[in-house]
């Protein structure tokens, strides 16, 4: 089987799809979570977490031209 | 002008139809679920994703080894091959488009290669473990890889945002949603026209046209980009309808997810030199989708249709990819492609105009779904 399948390279992808796919996406809800709290502190968690996204977004691009 | 300067003027417009083709049948990618939920108006989706298309396209400029050398021994590949194999490709993806169903461009092409390879120079040229390792199994881990992210992105984001008063909430994810559509279009054009610049620079090193270690040349480089960003923008709505109403109804908050989920798919597949089919990809994820919010809210039916079709895209395309490569031998020379190019012309109008008599376009592809691509004819108005 793991001479047709690269497997390293598999669980790599999956590990880097679930950070960036479901955990970015988790962070972007935790983002308008504080933007709807209301209060000073939750507009800055809210900013983090766009800021974050922004970062993991960047990031992205970079690694798929970088190749 | 000599009959191998025809050749090749056949063999590059090929090229850049089948380009065309690999835009509009992808449009639904990127875009399907943000036309479904609303978040962009059926025509600036298209619009939008068009131009990221473009830009993608020049965003990497090494070039791609092409699929075919990977798949085919590279002393198999002739003029003619390369014809009959965009041939095969081309006419998978329209037929494809025609019923409406996503299937994999790459897939087409590469099966068409491999058909018009294996009847002009024998199974021998055909690197069989290269297709398994290259081609099969990714086709069966990309779906269930973006099912899972999609699945887990959109159970996280219904249970987070659950207290978000509704404006905020969808306004939120509208934006996201768009954010995260460009770039699964952004990444559409950097790695699908990049497939294309090959061929053609493949074509024209067979030729003697250029030398074997020069670069993709710039003509070929605008020529591929504003071919698949034309063929976006006209937007292969039947496609878009399937994706985006058939599989699953889409919410705002699920179409984020789902988008996100291909983009992340893609970048790390792209990333770690796994090779995916963004379709593939793409409609795990619409799945994952409906399934993270509430089980069994997929139309499996239409899920197996697709998958139905994966399975015969190899097969199918090869046929053809065989068929042409046979026609344009037995006539032989430019006049046997040029002869066979006249052929595929003729039935991809045929194919046209009968799309024309159930259309869907941008006023009906969000219709309620009823069982077929194309809507049920509604009469407007209460006039029966």
């Amino acid at each position: 089987m793991s001479e047709y399948v690269d497997l390293d390279a598999l669980w790599k992808v999956l590990v880097a799809a679930l950070l960036g796919g479901a955990g970015l996406v988790a962070v972007y809800s935790l983002a308008l979570v504080g933007l709807s709290n209301g209060r000073a502190a939750g507009r800055v968690v809210a900013g983090l977490c766009f800021l974050l996204v922004a970062v993991g977004i960047v990031l992205g691009l970079y690694v798929m031209l970088a190749k | 002008m000599d009959a191998n300067t025809v050749l090749l003027a056949v063999v590059v417009i090929t090229a850049l139809a089948f380009d065309f083709t690999n835009g509009f049948h992808d449009t639904a990618n990127a875009m399907a679920t943000s036309i479904a939920t609303g978040a962009l108006r059926p025509k600036i989706a298209v619009a939008l994703s068009a131009v990221l298309n473009f830009a993608g396209a020049f965003l990497s400029l090494k070039v791609a080894a092409t699929i075919a050398t990977g798949i085919v021994e590279t002393g198999a590949i002739t003029l003619t091959v390369v014809f009959a194999g965009l041939v095969g490709g081309l006419a998978w993806n329209l037929l494809t488009w025609y019923f409406g169903i996503p299937s994999s461009s790459s897939h087409a092409l590469i099966g068409g290669v491999v058909g018009a390879t294996l009847i002009a120079a024998g199974a021998s040229a055909v690197k069989g473990a290269a297709i398994v390792s290259k081609v099969l199994i990714p086709a069966v881990l990309a779906p269930l890889a973006a099912v899972l992210v999609a699945t887990a992105g959109t159970y996280l984001v219904y249970a987070i945002t659950r207290n978000v008063p509704d404006g905020t909430r969808g306004r939120g994810f509208r934006y996201g949603q768009i954010g995260s559509a460009s770039l699964v279009s952004l990444a559409h054009g950097t790695n699908d026209a990049q497939k294309t610049m090959g061929i053609i620079t493949l074509a024209m090193i067979t030729a003697g046209t250029i030398a074997k270690d020069a670069g993709t040349p710039l003509w070929v480089i605008v020529a591929s980009a504003t071919a698949i960003a034309a063929g976006t923008w006209i937007g292969g709505w039947r496609v878009i309808r399937t994706l985006g109403k058939g599989l699953t109804d889409i919410e705002t908050p699920q179409g984020f997810a789902a988008e996100s989920s291909s983009a992340a798919v893609i970048l790390a597949a792209s990333h770690f030199g796994f090779p995916l089919s963004t379709t593939h990809v793409c409609t795990g994820s619409v799945i994952g989708a409906g399934l993270g919010k509430r089980l069994a809210e997929v139309r499996w039916s239409v899920a197996t249709r697709m998958v139905a079709a994966w399975l015969l895209t190899l097969p199918a395309a090869a046929l053809v990819g065989a068929l042409a490569w046979g026609g344009a031998d037995l006539i032989g020379g430019a006049l046997g492609v040029t002869l066979v190019f006249v052929v595929v012309l003729i039935l991809s109008a045929g194919l046209y105009m009968a799309s024309r008599r159930r259309p869907v376009h941008a006023g009906n592809v969000n219709d309620e779904w009823t069982g077929g691509v194309a809507p049920a004819p509604v009469v407007r108005g209460g006039v029966a």
